[in-house]
Protein backbone atom coordinates (compact mmCIF):
# COMPACT_ATOMS: atom_id res chain seq x y z
CA UNK A 1 0.00 0.00 0.00
CA UNK A 2 3.03 2.21 1.35
CA UNK A 3 6.27 1.48 0.91
CA UNK A 4 8.83 4.23 1.75
CA UNK A 5 12.57 3.62 1.05
CA UNK A 6 15.72 5.14 2.31
CA UNK A 7 14.23 8.60 3.16
CA UNK A 8 16.42 11.54 3.89
CA UNK A 9 15.51 15.13 4.73
CA UNK A 10 17.37 17.72 5.71
CA UNK A 11 16.58 21.22 7.25
CA UNK A 12 19.46 23.09 6.39
CA UNK A 13 22.11 21.60 8.27
CA UNK A 14 19.42 19.58 10.11
CA UNK A 15 19.39 16.30 9.50
CA UNK A 16 15.62 15.46 10.14
CA UNK A 17 14.94 11.88 8.55
CA UNK A 18 18.43 9.77 8.29
CA UNK A 19 17.09 6.84 5.81
CA UNK A 20 13.94 5.65 6.77
CA UNK A 21 12.49 2.76 5.82
CA UNK A 22 8.72 1.79 6.32
CA UNK A 23 6.07 -0.63 4.67
CA UNK A 24 2.74 -0.27 5.73
CA UNK A 25 0.48 -2.92 4.65
CA UNK A 26 -3.68 -2.17 3.41
CA UNK A 27 -5.88 -1.88 6.62
CA UNK A 28 -2.90 -2.08 8.87
CA UNK A 29 -3.05 0.69 11.33
CA UNK A 30 0.75 2.16 12.08
CA UNK A 31 1.25 4.93 15.56
CA UNK A 32 4.49 6.71 15.73
CA UNK A 33 5.42 7.77 18.89
CA UNK A 34 8.98 9.19 19.63
CA UNK A 35 10.23 12.74 21.53
CA UNK A 36 9.26 16.23 19.84
CA UNK A 37 12.24 16.75 17.16
CA UNK A 38 12.78 13.29 16.41
CA UNK A 39 11.01 13.40 12.55
CA UNK A 40 7.73 12.25 13.11
CA UNK A 41 5.66 14.72 11.41
CA UNK A 42 8.29 15.05 8.84
CA UNK A 43 8.05 12.03 7.81
CA UNK A 44 4.18 11.84 7.63
CA UNK A 45 4.64 15.52 5.34
CA UNK A 46 6.97 13.76 3.21
CA UNK A 47 4.56 11.01 2.09
CA UNK A 48 2.32 13.40 0.49
CA UNK A 49 5.03 15.88 -0.56
CA UNK A 50 4.33 18.91 1.55
CA UNK A 51 7.74 18.57 2.84
CA UNK A 52 10.02 17.38 -0.08
CA UNK A 53 12.20 15.36 0.78
CA UNK A 54 16.26 15.60 0.05
CA UNK A 55 16.45 11.31 -1.31
CA UNK A 56 14.67 7.94 -1.34
CA UNK A 57 11.82 6.64 -2.80
CA UNK A 58 8.05 6.78 -2.02
CA UNK A 59 5.41 4.39 -3.27
CA UNK A 60 1.84 4.55 -3.21
CA UNK A 61 -0.31 1.35 -4.63
CA UNK A 62 3.20 0.35 -5.87
CA UNK A 63 3.31 3.82 -8.21
CA UNK A 64 6.55 5.60 -7.59
CA UNK A 65 6.13 9.26 -7.18
CA UNK A 66 8.11 11.13 -8.92
CA UNK A 67 8.31 14.74 -7.11
CA UNK A 68 8.81 16.59 -10.22
CA UNK A 69 5.81 16.19 -11.52
CA UNK A 70 3.06 18.33 -9.76
CA UNK A 71 -0.19 16.56 -12.01
CA UNK A 72 1.54 13.10 -10.43
CA UNK A 73 1.69 14.62 -6.71
CA UNK A 74 -1.79 16.53 -7.01
CA UNK A 75 -3.66 13.34 -8.09
CA UNK A 76 -1.37 11.19 -5.61
CA UNK A 77 -2.70 13.91 -2.48
CA UNK A 78 -6.49 13.45 -3.45
CA UNK A 79 -5.53 9.39 -2.32
CA UNK A 80 -4.28 10.08 0.57
CA UNK A 81 -5.91 11.74 3.57
CA UNK A 82 -4.29 14.08 5.60
CA UNK A 83 -5.66 15.50 8.83
CA UNK A 84 -3.30 17.95 10.72
CA UNK A 85 -2.39 19.02 14.19
CA UNK A 86 -4.34 22.50 14.09
CA UNK A 87 -7.47 21.31 11.62
CA UNK A 88 -6.47 24.33 9.19
CA UNK A 89 -10.41 23.86 8.20
CA UNK A 90 -11.12 26.81 5.54
CA UNK A 91 -12.77 29.50 7.89
CA UNK A 92 -14.98 31.21 5.02
CA UNK A 93 -17.09 27.99 4.14
CA UNK A 94 -18.88 26.32 6.19
CA UNK A 95 -18.89 22.74 7.31
CA UNK A 96 -20.73 21.17 4.71
CA UNK A 97 -18.69 23.06 2.70
CA UNK A 98 -15.05 22.48 3.48
CA UNK A 99 -15.96 18.84 2.82
CA UNK A 100 -17.25 19.45 -0.51
CA UNK A 101 -14.55 21.09 -1.78
CA UNK A 102 -12.29 18.65 -2.64
CA UNK A 103 -15.07 16.29 -3.87
CA UNK A 104 -16.33 19.69 -6.37
CA UNK A 105 -12.84 21.12 -7.11
CA UNK A 106 -10.57 17.93 -7.44
CA UNK A 107 -12.52 14.88 -8.40
CA UNK A 108 -14.74 17.31 -10.11
CA UNK A 109 -17.61 15.67 -8.60
CA UNK A 110 -21.09 17.86 -9.36
CA UNK A 111 -22.38 19.95 -6.38
CA UNK A 112 -25.11 17.60 -5.93
CA UNK A 113 -23.18 14.54 -5.65
CA UNK A 114 -20.91 16.09 -3.59
CA UNK A 115 -23.54 17.46 -1.27
CA UNK A 116 -24.57 13.85 -0.89
CA UNK A 117 -21.20 12.43 -0.46
CA UNK A 118 -20.10 14.92 2.07
CA UNK A 119 -23.43 14.93 4.03
CA UNK A 120 -22.50 11.00 4.56
CA UNK A 121 -19.02 11.84 5.83
CA UNK A 122 -20.62 14.25 8.60
CA UNK A 123 -23.05 12.00 9.64
CA UNK A 124 -19.85 9.89 10.17
CA UNK A 125 -18.62 11.96 12.69
CA UNK A 126 -21.48 12.82 14.22
CA UNK A 127 -21.81 16.28 13.51
CA UNK A 128 -25.10 15.88 11.08
CA UNK A 129 -26.71 19.04 12.97
CA UNK A 130 -23.53 21.39 12.25
CA UNK A 131 -23.16 21.37 8.26
CA UNK A 132 -24.04 24.66 8.08
CA UNK A 133 -22.08 26.34 10.31
CA UNK A 134 -18.65 27.83 9.79
CA UNK A 135 -15.93 26.62 11.75
CA UNK A 136 -15.72 29.53 14.40
CA UNK A 137 -18.68 28.31 15.91
CA UNK A 138 -17.02 24.77 16.84
CA UNK A 139 -15.21 23.32 19.57
CA UNK A 140 -11.75 21.95 18.80
CA UNK A 141 -13.00 18.63 18.90
CA UNK A 142 -15.67 19.03 16.56
CA UNK A 143 -13.60 21.06 14.15
CA UNK A 144 -10.88 18.16 14.42
CA UNK A 145 -13.75 15.33 13.60
CA UNK A 146 -14.84 18.06 10.49
CA UNK A 147 -11.49 17.80 8.97
CA UNK A 148 -11.03 13.96 9.15
CA UNK A 149 -14.74 14.40 7.37
CA UNK A 150 -12.98 16.30 4.88
CA UNK A 151 -10.41 13.90 4.00
CA UNK A 152 -12.81 10.94 3.98
CA UNK A 153 -14.74 12.38 1.63
CA UNK A 154 -11.88 12.16 -0.43
CA UNK A 155 -12.69 8.28 -0.47
CA UNK A 156 -8.78 7.85 0.84
CA UNK A 157 -6.89 4.86 0.21
CA UNK A 158 -4.19 5.56 3.14
CA UNK A 159 -5.04 8.52 5.98
CA UNK A 160 -2.22 10.04 7.59
CA UNK A 161 -2.72 11.76 10.84
CA UNK A 162 -0.47 14.32 11.97
CA UNK A 163 -0.39 14.67 16.03
CA UNK A 164 -4.44 14.97 15.68
CA UNK A 165 -5.37 15.55 19.05
CA UNK A 166 -2.24 17.53 20.83
CA UNK A 167 -4.03 21.15 19.99
CA UNK A 168 -7.19 19.90 21.78
CA UNK A 169 -8.32 20.60 25.41
CA UNK A 170 -8.55 16.96 26.90
CA UNK A 171 -12.10 16.49 27.17
CA UNK A 172 -12.22 17.04 23.64
CA UNK A 173 -9.44 14.17 22.90
CA UNK A 174 -11.97 11.13 23.32
CA UNK A 175 -14.47 12.27 20.81
CA UNK A 176 -11.62 12.65 18.00
CA UNK A 177 -10.26 9.08 19.25
CA UNK A 178 -13.57 7.45 18.78
CA UNK A 179 -13.67 8.68 15.67
CA UNK A 180 -10.45 7.55 14.21
CA UNK A 181 -10.72 3.74 16.21
CA UNK A 182 -14.40 3.19 14.18
CA UNK A 183 -11.76 4.29 11.24
CA UNK A 184 -9.58 1.54 12.18
CA UNK A 185 -12.30 -0.68 12.57
CA UNK A 186 -13.90 -0.20 9.66
CA UNK A 187 -10.26 -1.43 7.80
CA UNK A 188 -9.06 2.35 6.92
CA UNK A 189 -5.25 2.54 6.61
CA UNK A 190 -3.64 4.43 8.67
CA UNK A 191 -0.53 6.05 9.90
CA UNK A 192 -0.67 7.78 12.85
CA UNK A 193 1.40 10.25 14.91
CA UNK A 194 0.33 10.60 17.90
CA UNK A 195 1.41 11.17 21.55
CA UNK A 196 -1.92 9.01 22.78
CA UNK A 197 -0.44 6.00 23.85
CA UNK A 198 -3.60 4.52 25.03
CA UNK A 199 -4.76 4.71 21.16
CA UNK A 200 -1.71 3.13 20.24
CA UNK A 201 -1.90 0.25 22.46
CA UNK A 202 -5.08 -0.46 21.51
CA UNK A 203 -5.30 0.23 17.95
CA UNK A 204 -2.55 -0.18 16.52
CA UNK A 205 -1.16 -2.87 14.50
CA UNK A 206 2.48 -1.61 14.96
CA UNK A 207 4.36 0.92 16.86
CA UNK A 208 7.45 2.80 15.46
CA UNK A 209 9.80 4.35 17.54
CA UNK A 210 11.62 7.25 15.93
CA UNK A 211 14.24 9.14 17.39
CA UNK A 212 16.95 11.99 15.86
CA UNK A 213 15.90 11.51 12.38
CA UNK A 214 15.47 7.08 12.18
CA UNK A 215 13.20 4.37 13.34
CA UNK A 216 14.61 2.95 16.72
CA UNK A 217 12.03 -0.07 17.15
CA UNK A 218 9.25 -1.55 15.33
CA UNK A 219 6.89 -3.69 16.82
CA UNK A 220 3.27 -4.76 18.03
CA UNK A 221 2.10 -2.35 21.01
CA UNK A 222 3.04 -5.00 23.32
CA UNK A 223 6.44 -4.86 22.27
CA UNK A 224 6.87 -1.51 22.28
CA UNK A 225 5.14 -0.58 25.43
CA UNK A 226 5.79 -3.62 27.37
CA UNK A 227 9.09 -5.01 26.20
CA UNK A 228 11.02 -2.58 25.08
CA UNK A 229 14.59 -3.33 23.41
CA UNK A 230 16.41 -0.42 22.63
CA UNK A 231 17.42 1.85 25.63
CA UNK A 232 16.38 5.18 23.70
CA UNK A 233 12.41 3.83 23.57
CA UNK A 234 12.70 2.53 27.33
CA UNK A 235 13.98 5.77 28.50
CA UNK A 236 11.14 7.82 26.36
CA UNK A 237 8.17 5.78 27.30
CA UNK A 238 9.36 5.69 30.87
CA UNK A 239 9.14 9.48 31.03
CA UNK A 240 5.60 9.26 29.65
CA UNK A 241 3.86 6.55 30.78
CA UNK B 1 -25.94 83.96 7.48
CA UNK B 2 -23.73 85.61 4.55
CA UNK B 3 -21.70 82.41 4.56
CA UNK B 4 -23.83 79.95 4.43
CA UNK B 5 -25.88 81.53 1.42
CA UNK B 6 -22.63 82.11 -0.73
CA UNK B 7 -22.18 78.13 0.06
CA UNK B 8 -25.41 77.50 -0.88
CA UNK B 9 -25.61 79.47 -4.04
CA UNK B 10 -22.09 78.25 -5.24
CA UNK B 11 -22.57 74.69 -4.78
CA UNK B 12 -24.19 73.74 -8.12
CA UNK B 13 -21.33 75.08 -9.90
CA UNK B 14 -19.16 72.73 -8.16
CA UNK B 15 -21.14 69.55 -9.64
CA UNK B 16 -18.93 68.91 -12.91
CA UNK B 17 -15.84 69.52 -10.41
CA UNK B 18 -17.28 67.15 -8.04
CA UNK B 19 -17.94 64.41 -10.92
CA UNK B 20 -14.56 64.61 -12.21
CA UNK B 21 -13.28 64.45 -8.76
CA UNK B 22 -15.03 60.85 -8.64
CA UNK B 23 -14.13 59.69 -11.68
CA UNK B 24 -10.65 60.44 -11.86
CA UNK B 25 -10.95 58.69 -8.39
CA UNK B 26 -12.69 55.48 -9.36
CA UNK B 27 -10.80 55.11 -12.01
CA UNK B 28 -7.82 55.23 -10.17
CA UNK B 29 -8.87 53.30 -7.81
CA UNK B 30 -9.55 50.45 -10.51
CA UNK B 31 -6.55 50.61 -12.11
CA UNK B 32 -4.38 50.84 -8.78
CA UNK B 33 -6.65 47.69 -7.90
CA UNK B 34 -5.31 45.24 -10.29
CA UNK B 35 -1.92 46.13 -10.80
CA UNK B 36 -1.97 45.84 -7.26
CA UNK B 37 -2.98 42.36 -7.70
CA UNK B 38 -0.61 41.50 -10.50
CA UNK B 39 2.19 43.47 -8.22
CA UNK B 40 0.95 41.07 -5.16
CA UNK B 41 1.57 37.97 -7.09
CA UNK B 42 5.09 39.11 -8.42
CA UNK B 43 5.61 39.73 -4.84
CA UNK B 44 5.25 36.49 -3.45
CA UNK B 45 6.79 34.60 -6.28
CA UNK B 46 10.13 32.80 -5.24
CA UNK B 47 11.60 33.72 -8.41
CA UNK B 48 13.60 36.43 -7.62
CA UNK B 49 13.34 38.27 -11.01
CA UNK B 50 10.18 38.52 -10.93
CA UNK B 51 10.14 39.27 -7.40
CA UNK B 52 12.73 42.01 -8.41
CA UNK B 53 10.10 43.36 -11.18
CA UNK B 54 7.47 44.25 -8.50
CA UNK B 55 10.36 45.38 -6.09
CA UNK B 56 11.43 48.00 -8.37
CA UNK B 57 7.77 49.28 -9.52
CA UNK B 58 7.18 49.80 -5.48
CA UNK B 59 10.72 51.60 -4.84
CA UNK B 60 10.55 53.89 -7.51
CA UNK B 61 6.62 54.97 -7.18
CA UNK B 62 6.81 55.11 -3.27
CA UNK B 63 10.18 56.81 -3.46
CA UNK B 64 8.48 59.64 -5.22
CA UNK B 65 6.16 62.48 -5.05
CA UNK B 66 2.85 61.57 -6.41
CA UNK B 67 2.97 65.21 -7.93
CA UNK B 68 5.84 64.33 -10.02
CA UNK B 69 4.47 61.02 -11.44
CA UNK B 70 1.44 63.62 -12.41
CA UNK B 71 3.88 65.74 -13.94
CA UNK B 72 5.88 62.93 -16.15
CA UNK B 73 2.48 61.84 -17.03
CA UNK B 74 1.08 65.18 -18.04
CA UNK B 75 4.30 66.98 -19.45
CA UNK B 76 6.50 64.12 -21.23
CA UNK B 77 4.24 60.89 -21.64
CA UNK B 78 0.58 62.74 -22.59
CA UNK B 79 2.20 64.19 -25.58
CA UNK B 80 4.51 60.93 -26.27
CA UNK B 81 1.15 58.42 -25.95
CA UNK B 82 -1.49 61.47 -26.73
CA UNK B 83 -3.40 60.95 -23.79
CA UNK B 84 -6.07 63.52 -22.70
CA UNK B 85 -5.35 65.17 -19.58
CA UNK B 86 -7.93 63.34 -17.62
CA UNK B 87 -6.50 60.00 -18.66
CA UNK B 88 -2.93 61.27 -17.64
CA UNK B 89 -4.01 61.64 -14.20
CA UNK B 90 -5.96 58.92 -13.92
CA UNK B 91 -3.42 56.90 -15.12
CA UNK B 92 -0.63 58.33 -12.75
CA UNK B 93 -3.37 57.99 -9.75
CA UNK B 94 -3.54 54.33 -10.51
CA UNK B 95 -0.02 53.68 -10.97
CA UNK B 96 0.68 55.12 -7.70
CA UNK B 97 -2.26 53.55 -6.16
CA UNK B 98 -0.90 50.36 -7.28
CA UNK B 99 2.21 50.47 -5.81
CA UNK B 100 0.32 51.22 -2.21
CA UNK B 101 -1.94 48.14 -2.70
CA UNK B 102 0.72 45.79 -3.89
CA UNK B 103 1.91 46.11 -0.40
CA UNK B 104 -1.39 45.34 0.96
CA UNK B 105 -2.30 42.72 -0.88
CA UNK B 106 0.91 41.31 -0.56
CA UNK B 107 0.49 41.42 3.15
CA UNK B 108 -3.04 39.93 3.29
CA UNK B 109 -1.97 37.23 1.48
CA UNK B 110 1.14 36.31 3.95
CA UNK B 111 -0.69 36.89 7.01
CA UNK B 112 -2.92 33.89 5.52
CA UNK B 113 -1.90 30.78 7.66
CA UNK B 114 -0.08 28.33 6.01
CA UNK B 115 -1.69 25.97 7.06
CA UNK B 116 -4.58 26.33 4.63
CA UNK B 117 -2.76 26.41 2.24
CA UNK B 118 -1.36 23.13 2.68
CA UNK B 119 -4.65 21.37 3.73
CA UNK B 120 -6.31 22.64 0.41
CA UNK B 121 -3.01 21.36 -1.06
CA UNK B 122 -3.29 18.31 0.36
CA UNK B 123 -6.78 17.50 -1.03
CA UNK B 124 -5.10 17.25 -4.06
CA UNK B 125 -5.68 21.34 -5.35
CA UNK B 126 -3.30 22.60 -7.75
CA UNK B 127 -1.35 25.99 -6.36
CA UNK B 128 -3.55 28.61 -8.61
CA UNK B 129 -6.36 26.28 -7.78
CA UNK B 130 -6.00 27.13 -4.20
CA UNK B 131 -4.89 30.28 -4.19
CA UNK B 132 -8.07 31.04 -5.93
CA UNK B 133 -10.25 29.29 -3.81
CA UNK B 134 -8.83 29.17 -0.53
CA UNK B 135 -6.31 31.99 0.19
CA UNK B 136 -7.48 34.83 -2.37
CA UNK B 137 -10.69 34.94 -0.50
CA UNK B 138 -9.69 35.15 2.78
CA UNK B 139 -6.72 37.48 2.10
CA UNK B 140 -9.09 39.81 0.46
CA UNK B 141 -11.46 40.18 3.35
CA UNK B 142 -8.22 41.01 5.28
CA UNK B 143 -6.98 43.84 2.98
CA UNK B 144 -10.64 45.68 3.28
CA UNK B 145 -9.36 47.77 6.30
CA UNK B 146 -5.94 48.79 5.02
CA UNK B 147 -7.79 49.17 0.90
CA UNK B 148 -10.67 50.93 2.44
CA UNK B 149 -7.95 53.74 3.84
CA UNK B 150 -5.89 53.67 0.80
CA UNK B 151 -9.20 54.80 -1.04
CA UNK B 152 -9.78 57.42 1.03
CA UNK B 153 -6.21 58.68 0.32
CA UNK B 154 -6.95 57.98 -3.11
CA UNK B 155 -9.79 60.45 -3.22
CA UNK B 156 -7.95 63.37 -1.51
CA UNK B 157 -4.52 62.65 -3.40
CA UNK B 158 -6.81 63.39 -7.02
CA UNK B 159 -6.98 67.14 -5.53
CA UNK B 160 -3.55 67.48 -7.06
CA UNK B 161 -4.58 66.91 -10.58
CA UNK B 162 -5.43 70.35 -10.27
CA UNK B 163 -1.72 70.79 -11.36
CA UNK B 164 -2.45 69.51 -14.17
CA UNK B 165 -4.85 71.32 -15.02
CA UNK B 166 -7.71 69.00 -14.07
CA UNK B 167 -10.79 70.74 -13.08
CA UNK B 168 -11.63 68.54 -10.55
CA UNK B 169 -12.89 70.50 -6.92
CA UNK B 170 -10.42 71.74 -5.81
CA UNK B 171 -9.18 73.40 -8.93
CA UNK B 172 -12.70 74.87 -9.29
CA UNK B 173 -12.61 76.01 -6.05
CA UNK B 174 -9.61 78.30 -6.68
CA UNK B 175 -10.67 79.30 -10.26
CA UNK B 176 -14.21 80.64 -8.83
CA UNK B 177 -12.36 82.59 -5.54
CA UNK B 178 -9.92 84.35 -8.30
CA UNK B 179 -13.16 85.90 -9.99
CA UNK B 180 -15.32 86.25 -6.69
CA UNK B 181 -12.53 87.09 -3.65
CA UNK B 182 -14.34 84.36 -1.39
CA UNK B 183 -11.85 81.95 -0.80
CA UNK B 184 -12.48 80.74 2.60
CA UNK B 185 -16.49 80.05 1.26
CA UNK B 186 -14.89 78.27 -1.94
CA UNK B 187 -12.63 76.38 -0.11
CA UNK B 188 -15.23 75.50 2.49
CA UNK B 189 -17.51 74.00 -0.33
CA UNK B 190 -14.06 71.99 -1.73
CA UNK B 191 -13.93 70.27 1.97
CA UNK B 192 -17.53 69.99 2.22
CA UNK B 193 -17.13 67.62 -0.92
CA UNK B 194 -14.39 65.79 0.21
CA UNK B 195 -16.02 65.24 3.49
CA UNK B 196 -18.74 63.82 1.54
CA UNK B 197 -17.07 61.42 -1.09
CA UNK B 198 -14.96 60.12 2.51
CA UNK B 199 -18.19 59.72 4.54
CA UNK B 200 -19.99 57.50 1.67
CA UNK B 201 -16.21 55.51 1.25
CA UNK B 202 -15.81 54.67 4.61
CA UNK B 203 -19.95 53.81 5.34
CA UNK B 204 -19.35 51.35 2.29
CA UNK B 205 -16.06 49.93 3.68
CA UNK B 206 -17.77 48.99 6.44
CA UNK B 207 -20.81 47.86 5.04
CA UNK B 208 -18.38 45.71 2.88
CA UNK B 209 -16.21 44.58 5.92
CA UNK B 210 -19.71 43.38 7.96
CA UNK B 211 -20.92 41.47 5.25
CA UNK B 212 -17.94 39.51 4.77
CA UNK B 213 -17.65 38.95 8.03
CA UNK B 214 -20.24 36.20 8.13
CA UNK B 215 -18.17 33.79 9.05
CA UNK B 216 -17.03 35.75 12.03
CA UNK B 217 -13.77 34.68 12.90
Amino acid sequence: MLRIENLHKSFGDLQVLEGIDLQVKKSEVVVIIGASGSGKSTLLRCINFLEYSDQGKIYIEGQLLNEKNEREINQMRARVGMVFQHFNLFPHKTVIENVMEGLTQVRKISKFEAKKIAYKYIEKVGLTDKEKVYPAMLSGGQKQRVAIARALAMEPVVMLFDEPTSALDPELVGEVLLVMKELAREGMTMVVVTHEMGFAREVADRVIFMDDGQILEVGTPEDIFDRPQNERSQAFLSAII
Amino acid sequence: MEFINVIIKYIPLFLPAAWMTIQITVLGITIGVLLGLAGAFLRISDKWWVNAIARIYIFVIRGTPLLLQLFIFFYVLRQALSLDSMTAAFLALGLHNGAYITEIFRGSIQSIDHGQMEAARSLGMSYPRAMIRIILPQAFKRSIPPLGNQFIIALKDSSLASAITINEVLLQAQRLAAANYKMLEMLTIAAIFYLFYTSIFTWLVNRLEAWLNVDSK
